[in-house]
Parts: structure tokens; sequence; C-alpha cells
């Protein structure tokens, strides 16, 4: 299985679509978002929330990238060709998983790197290793969605679908424009989302706050949901394979 | 039973109201090359799928070694090679057979793999940009890798020139040699000729011959042999040594001969031999002839 991974990860860094999607432009979303039009004593306010909003955002990106590369597989007959190996389906899974879990890491290091060495973004050392953690940690859902649309929709559907998931959960979850900022009906919206609650639960550690239970119990929730779809489609896609 | 690598008892697949292999039964014994021969649509990918438990018979049972295709799949002793697909982009021939080959619990070391396969020289370039012919050889090279007892090869040369035919079937010639069981579907009856020593027809999901490949080649030598004759009657022709049919179209006889030789002697005895033409059967008229035989 860790052979599986090992793979997945060289084949993940010659994608160009992974490297622009999964790196560049959270960084660059990052730098532009919070140096432009945002002035005097909103600037400290920016350069922090914006980091927590584009670090989840370009992990969510490169989970749901990890899935689509699973429809693709299928087409090309790369499904078919591990199950005639010794690899028990389980690993295949389990290892696509861990590859979900080891692509989102650039996108949240490198906007971290870039708040602290451009940005000039000072905080606690705990408070670093924590939002790292919980944004890692709180990835698995969204790399659970996209290997359920992986398996269960052929490789066009599928890239439409998550990168649809991806846009909708990326605005309405606040990543783009502060929730803060909404009309009240979506911002009740939001707060369900798995993507604001992600988000929110860094964004706590970033300002000094305890992360809230009620944030932490959605996106469990939305893990259960995701998990439990994952293994539907998978199952549906073993009968085609 | 225990000795047979591969056992089929009465297996029936259906796709809709296809039936794509109909009450078939076959056994393996280990060691032994074997050749399913059919036209496309015959049912040979569906029989090997089957075998390779990517699909489940509708009734009967399938067994590898005894038990379960997974179960010979997980301990490494039945391997594959898929006609098309399964080379994965963006990782390198060398990638690729190094992560399957770990995979197996006890793997051919990869140089040995490399190299009867032929793709030493190829460890560091990208799948995709490999031509079909090298490909064709990394899909065997996958299927060697765990130097399985059971090889089932699904039309492995349909993408081959002749010389890369004639370097992949030395390959196989030697993985054979050391006790290995291979089974391999194809389309070309030379092919079966040259290299299994039993081969398999197969034709609509049924068996309609099955024997070494000289017993075949029996069967099926249906030629055509054609001459001009003037007289108009042609009743006498049937009687010919050799002749199954006649089929006359104006001056011209057309006669189906299992015995070509015997027939050609007996025309010119009888002085008929005008404009005489021998003409092979296409594989096509010997599937008729031998799936005409079975009904």
């Amino acid at each position: 299985m860790l052979g599986y991974i090992r793979l997945e990860i060289a084949r993940a860094r010659r994608d160009p679509g992974y490297v622009i999607m999964g790196f560049a432009m959270p960084v660059v979303m990052y730098l532009l978002f919070s140096n432009l039009g945002v002035a005097g004593d909103d600037h400290g306010w920016a350069v922090l929330h914006v980091m927590v909003s584009m670090a989840a955002f370009g992990a969510i990106g490169s989970a749901f990238n990890n899935g689509t590369g699973i429809a693709e597989d299928r087409t090309a007959g790369w499904l078919r060709q591990l199950r005639i190996t010794p690899l028990a389906p389980v690993q295949v899974v389990a290892g696509k998983a861990g590859t979900g879990m080891l692509v989102v890491l650039p996108a949240i290091a490198g906007v971290c790197l870039s708040a602290a060495l451009l940005n000039e973004v000072r905080l606690e050392i705990w408070q670093w290793v924590s939002i790292v953690l919980l944004l890692w940690a709180g990835s698995l859902p969204f790399t659970l969605l996209g290997l359920a649309i992986g398996y269960r929709f052929s490789g066009q559907t599928a890239a439409v679908l998550n990168i649809a998931a991806n846009l909708v959960l990326a605005i309405v979850g606040g990543l783009w424009l502060p929730a803060e900022a909404f009309p009240s009906w979506l911002k009740a919206l939001a707060e369900w989302t798995p993507s604001f609650a992600y988000a929110d639960l860094a964004r706590k550690i970033a300002f000094g706050q305890a992360p809230g239970t009620g944030v932490a119990l959605i996106l469990t929730g939305w893990l259960v949901t995701f998990g439990v779809l994952a293994v539907y489609g998978y199952r549906r896609a073993g009968r085609v394979v | 039973m225990t000795n047979n690598a591969v056992s089929l008892n009465n297996v029936t697949k259906c796709f809709g109201a296809v039936r794509a292999v109909d009450d078939l039964s076959l056994d393996i014994p280990a060691g032994q090359t074997v050749a399913l021969l059919g036209p496309n649509g015959a049912g040979k990918s569906t029989v090997l799928r089957l075998l390779l438990g990517l699909l489940a018979a509708d009734s009967g049972t399938v067994r590898v070694f005894g038990g379960a295709p997974e179960a010979a799949i997980r301990s490494g002793r039945l391997a594959a090679m898929p006609q098309e697909g399964g080379l994965v982009s963006r990782t390198t021939v060398g990638e690729l057979l190094g992560f399957v080959s770990g995979t197996y619990r006890a793997p051919l070391p990869l140089r040995e793999v490399m190299a009867v396969a032929g793709l030493e020289e190829l460890a560091g370039r990208r799948v995709e940009r490999l031509s079909g012919g090298q490909a064709q050889r990394l899909r065997f090279a996958l299927a060697l890798a765990g130097d399985p007892e059971l090889i089932l090869l699904d039309e492995p040369t349909a993408a081959l020139d002749v010389r890369a035919r004639r370097e992949f079937w030395e390959s196989m010639r030697a993985f054979a040699a050391r006790g290995r069981t291979v089974l391999f579907s194809t389309h070309y009856l030379e092919e079966a000729d040259e290299y299994a020593d039993r081969v398999v027809v197969i034709d609509r999901g049924r068996i309609v011959a099955d024997g070494t490949s000289r017993e075949i080649k029996r069967l099926v030598s249906l030629t055509t042999v054609s001459v001009t004759v003037s007289a108009p009657e042609t009743a006498w022709l049937e009687l010919l040594p050799g002749v199954t049919s006649v089929e006359s179209r104006g001056e011209r006889a057309h006669l189906r001969t299992r015995d070509a030789d015997a027939t050609v002697l007996a025309l010119a005895e009888a002085g008929a031999v005008r404009d005489l033409e021998v003409v092979p059967a296409a594989l096509e008229d010997a599937f008729i002839a031998l799936t005409g035989a079975d009904v």
C-alpha cells in the first residue's frame, strides 16, 4: 500500500493541473486577497483570515483533484490492473485516501509559509502547529467526497462535479469572501457547510480563540456522510470495472 | 481435479440477451500452453475475465488452482495481461513495474523481468510515450513480475508487428518452459498452431473443438478447389474423394474438400483440371464449418 501511495504521489507531482490548482493558485490568491485593497487596521486581520481561507481552499481543491483522478484511472483500465495484483481492494481505497491526505499538504504549507515569510504573520508555535494539523486532518471529508465522486462518475462528469463542488463549497463556505459579509440567510446556510466548519476550526486558533464544538460536530457529520458515499461509490464501481 | 490450473464447470454468463459464455466447461492441467481460438465476439475475453474474477458467472463454477480466482490473484499464482489499458499515465516504466512487482510476496528480480520483456533501455521512459509494441511488452512484464504459475493473455500480439510478435512468443516460450501454465486468446490460427500444446476453439460462447493443433487443423482444413467444367451435370464431382459439397456457378464448379490432394488427383485422372484453383479455407469458413458441425 505504501508503494501505491508512492506511485500516486509521483504521478501527482507530474500533473500540471494539480501543481497549479493545489499549490500555485492558493498561494497567489492569498497574496492578492490579503494585500490588495486592504488598508491600515484591516490588514492585520486580512493576512490571518485569508491565510486560513486560502489554505483551506487549496487543500479542498487538491483533495477533489485526487478524486477526479480515480475516474480517469478507471477509464484507463488502471483500476482493473490493480485488481489483478495481490493488492486487496480495501488497500487500494486506503492508498488513494492516504494519497489524498498527502496531496493537501503543499497548499497548506505554501499558504502558511507565504503568510509567515511575506506577510509577516506572527503566531505562537502551538498556534502554527494546531492550524496546520487542523487543516490537514480536517481535509479528510473532502478527500472522501472526492473519492465518492471519482468512483461513482466517469472521467469528464467527475471532473465537472468536483470543480463545481469545490467552487460552491469555497463560495458558500466563506473561503473567498468572509461569511461575516454575507446576508443573514446566506450566513445561516454557510454555517452548515463542511468548508465553513473546516476553516472555522483553524481560524479560531489563529485568532486566539477556542474552536467551537458545534462546527467540529458539523464537520464530523460531513465526514461520516462523505465516508458512506465513498464506500457506496466504490462498491458500485467494483461491479463495473 | 487439484492438478487443474483452470477448471470451468457449466459456466454461463449473459450480457442482457446475449449469452457471451454458454454452458462452457473446460479443464486445463497445470503446465499446458492453451490457445483460446475464436472470432471476435466469440466469448474469449469474457472467459478470461471470469477466470480473473473481474466478472461473476451467472451459473456454474469457476476455479483457479481449485479455489476462487481472487484467491489465486491474492497469492500471486495467477497473473494476466489485458488486451489494452492498465498503463497509468504520468508514471515511468521503471516506477510502474517496480510498484506492481512490490505487491507480490516473491517477485522475479526486476532486472530479469525487464530483460525478458526487452524493456532495459526504457526504464526511465514515461508510460504515455511508449509505442504500441513497447506498451504491450510492458503489460507482459507486469504480468510476469510476480512469477505466476498461471498467466492469462488476452490477444497478446494484437498490436504487434511481425518481428515484435515473434520476439514476444520467444519470451512466452521461455516462461512456459519453466513448467508454467499459459492460456492465451487469439484469432490467429497460425499463432495457436505454432505456440499452443492444445487449441480450444470457441464460438458464440461454446467450445466447438478442443485438441492439438494438428487435430484442429484436420477438422478445419476445408479447402476450396475450383475448376471449369464443360459438361452440364456436376453430380459426379460430389463423389470425388474428400469432397463435402459442390457449388456450381455457370461453368465454374467450387468443391469444398477435406483432402485437397486426393480431390485434385481424382480431378486430374478424370481429365478435368481446366483453370484449376486451390484456395485454403479462411478462418471464418473454418468456424462456420465447426459450428455447423456442432448444431
